[in-house]
């Protein structure tokens, strides 16, 4: 239902979406993983239609998305920005916004209805919103977007600030959209979530997609081998130098930074010969975990970052 | 259409959840227009006050305390205060015998001090036995220290001329000799007499005695006059902030989530102006109803102002809607905003009588929408249709909105 087509967009000299291709099939649920900067923001805009200046193409129920306002209202958003009316309640805001899309009023009361008990705020759907807390206003914001029915919803960061409470709401929503035959893709640079929630995970950085599919698929990039992850007192070339004699096809390094490294190892006896290695160039060492393969390291080996931002 | 007056009446609905700035804006106009009308206004027949005894001890015997003296002896005073000029000792013989409630002693050397810049005291007595009248007294003398300085300030280039004049003792000066002076000095006072009201406004009660006319101005009729040029300079502050909504919504996403939405620019663009328009009309009108209940102030025929006050409140709608949208953000908004409506005001007579400005200003003053508002709710007062106002309002909001629509349009593209 939805074909991204060498998308590319830069912003002087930054280039934002790097020829970014996606397809997307109904009922589909898309994790869009990034660090900061990978060019999230800026995808979600350009297909929200408030971001001009771009080259490549985007089908959207076979036509195109750009050329065609129709196709607006079948389209659903929630931005990163909590953009609602705080001094109005959260049902006036709902009643607001929804009615900018062609609903009747009769309808868009129930839906509103219906949506804000499914968020939990329905008990104080007549409270002005600016009274909410953080995780209340990421809620209605999230449920602004769904009041039309929307055949694809784009959120961007949906879940950034919130409390663990509300964060699982959203999450819920999201699979149920899904279950219900939307089309979701949704960003974040918070690994678990993609993992419980998506049917599908693409990781980004530098505007285009360096690997995507299910997380078993993923996972499998970094092979059956453990990650180990090392904190001391080093430096990221002595760390290194150290290990060098090591690494091949059974030791590999994944990266090496002032004091925390990480490799992939094949077997856990490998493990001991590292330590040696260290002990012997009185490399400090302070802490020392064990990983089994997970998307954090599927996200490591691609884009060298940590998900720290 | 729908969509547009869909955000039109969220617009109206958001203002009036909560209500506190422009309320605000509403309430400032009538307590300045109360506070400056209580203070300066001629009393009504009704007063119902009975006068205040002082006693005047004037040791300067110049230019400076013969004209404070000619303060006093102003009708609308004397109804108020009853000045008898005495020595202190008859003062406070005076006071004594509960026949007076305060002394106003002025002192040596007051005019040559004022005239030199020179801080002076005037000293007022109050009669310990009473306990407000006193108060009213010393009040009194307060304004018009206010006003004489002020007075010495704005005629310093005459006051200069006069003074070389007032070494020589005062029985020998030669009073024709000042004739320049004064004349020069009596052109000013003339031009600036209804900003420094209380002081200025005794002189003319004088003048007017002398020619054996009477004063007809009363407090009703200063509200009226009043009243137009602090309501459009509110509508101003109103309009523009309402105006704003559309840059802050610009940065905080809102604009960006409606452009999401099938609502097109256009019409996004159509409701913020329309809803500029309407709003400030219907606060305008507020004004006027308010006016008329607090301050029994007559606006003429309502119809003719109700035209006159949609005009205005159109091209006030269109200027701030094509000022929001050459501004960079809110911030800017608010630092461009205040300046440019606070020189609107002073120059288009919201802040002193046009009549009583200089002639540069009252050039300027026609590029105001302040100056056309108070000249239209002036003929309208006089019961005449306000047909310059209006064209000119109408014409130049045309143009604004000309501008505006576009400009706006393209801020809605993020
Ligand atoms: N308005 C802008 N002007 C200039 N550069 C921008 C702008 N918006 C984003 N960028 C740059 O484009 C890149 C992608 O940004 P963005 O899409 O916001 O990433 P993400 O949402 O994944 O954090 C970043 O390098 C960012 O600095
Ligand atoms: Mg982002």
């Amino acid at each position: 239902m939805l074909e991204i087509k060498d998308l590319s967009k830069s912003y002087g000299d930054v280039l934002a979406l790097d020829r970014f291709s996606l397809d997307l099939k109904k009922g589909e649920v898309l994790g869009l993983l990034g660090p900061n900067g990978a060019g999230k923001t800026t995808l979600i805009s350009i297909l929200a239609g408030t971001l001009g200046d771009f080259t490549g193409s985007v089908t959207f129920l076979g036509r195109n998305l750009f050329a065609d306002r129709e196709l607006k209202s079948r389209l659903g958003i929630v931005p990163q920005d909590m953009a609602f009316y705080e001094e109005l309640s959260a049902m006036d805001n709902m009643l607001f916004w929804g009615g900018l899309y062609e609903t009747s009023r009769a309808g868009l009361k129930r839906r509103a209805a219906e949506l804000l008990d499914l968020v939990g705020l329905g008990a104080r759907a007549r409270e002005p919103v600016k009274a909410y807390s953080g995780g209340m206003k990421r809620r209605l914001n999230t449920a602004i977007g769904l009041l039309h029915k929307p055949d694809l919803l784009l959120l961007d960061e949906p879940t950034v600030g919130i409390d663990v409470q509300a964060k699982v709401s959203i999450l819920d929503l999201i699979r149920d959209v899904g279950a219900a035959g939307t089309a979701v893709i949704f960003t974040t640079h918070q690994l678990a979530e993609v993992e419980t929630t998506c049917s599908r995970i693409a990781i980004m950085d530098h505007g285009r997609i360096l690997a995507q599919g299910s997380l078993d698929q993923l996972v499998r990039i970094v092979g059956e081998r453990d990650i180990v992850e090392i904190m001391g007192e080093f430096a990221a070339a002595a760390f290194s130098e150290a290990v060098q004699d090591l690494t091949g096809e059974r030791v590999e390094l994944l990266s090496a930074g002032d004091g925390l490294a990480s490799l992939a190892v094949r077997d856990t006896a490998e493990i001991p010969k590292i330590m040696d290695r260290l002990f012997r160039r009185r490399l400090a060492v302070t802490d020392m975990k064990i990983k089994s393969p997970s998307l954090e390291t599927v996200f490591l080996k691609l884009t060298g970052r940590t998900l720290r931002d | 259409m729908r969509r547009l007056l869909l955000v039109l009446r969220n617009d109206v609905r958001r203002h009036l959840k909560s209500p506190a700035a422009i309320l605000i804006y509403i309430a400032i106009p009538m307590v300045m227009t109360a506070l400056i009308g209580i203070i300066f206004a001629p009393r009504t027949e009704e007063s119902t006050l009975p006068p205040i005894r002082v006693v005047l001890v004037d040791h300067d015997k110049n230019l400076a305390s013969r004209l404070l003296l000619g303060a006093f002896d102003a009708d609308e005073v004397k109804k108020m205060l009853e000045v008898t000029v005495s020595d202190e000792a008859e003062g406070r013989r005076r006071m004594e015998k509960g026949q007076a409630s305060a002394i106003v002693i002025i002192p040596e050397k007051f005019t040559l001090d004022l005239l030199d810049a020179r801080t002076t005291v005037l000293t007022v007595v109050k009669n310990p036995a009473e306990q407000f009248l006193p108060d009213v007294v010393e009040e009194f003398m307060n304004t018009m220290a206010v006003m004489l300085s002020g007075a010495v300030q704005a005629f310093a280039a005459e006051a200069r001329g006069i003074r070389a004049m007032l070494d020589a003792p005062v029985e020998s000066i030669p009073w024709e000799a000042l004739g320049p002076e004064l004349g020069r000095a009596q052109k000013k006072i003339v031009a600036v007499r209804k900003y420094l009201d209380p002081l200025l406004i005794g002189i003319k009660a004088e003048e007017a005695k002398a020619a054996g006319a009477k004063t007809l101005f009363t407090q009703r009729d200063l509200f009226s006059i009043m009243l137009p040029g602090m309501a459009i300079m509110f509508l101003l502050f109103i309009v523009q902030t309402l105006m704003r909504d559309i840059i802050s919504e610009r940065q905080d996403g809102k604009l960006r989530r409606m452009m999401t939405t099938p609502l097109r620019p256009l019409e996004l663009v159509g409701a913020r102006l329309a809803g500029g328009w309407v709003m400030g009309l219907a606060i305008l009108m507020v004004m006027v109803a308010l006016g008329s209940l607090i301050f029994r102030a007559e606006w003429g025929n309502l119809g003719y102002f109700l035209l006159l006050a949609a005009a205005a409140s159109f091209w006030t709608a269109a200027f701030f809607g094509f000022f929001s949208a050459l501004v960079k953000n809110r911030n800017q908004a608010g630092a461009l905003g205040a300046p440019i409506i606070l020189a609107f005001s002073l120059f288009g007579g919201s802040m002193m009588n046009p009549e009583a400005m200089p002639k540069a200003f009252k050039a300027v003053g026609i590029l105001t929408p302040n100056r056309w508002f108070i000249d239209g709710a002036a003929l309208v007062r006089d019961g005449r249709f306000p047909l310059a106002p209006l064209a000119v309002l109408t014409v130049s909001g045309i143009v604004l909105t000309a501008l505006a629509v576009p400009a706006l349009r393209r801020k809605t593209l993020v």
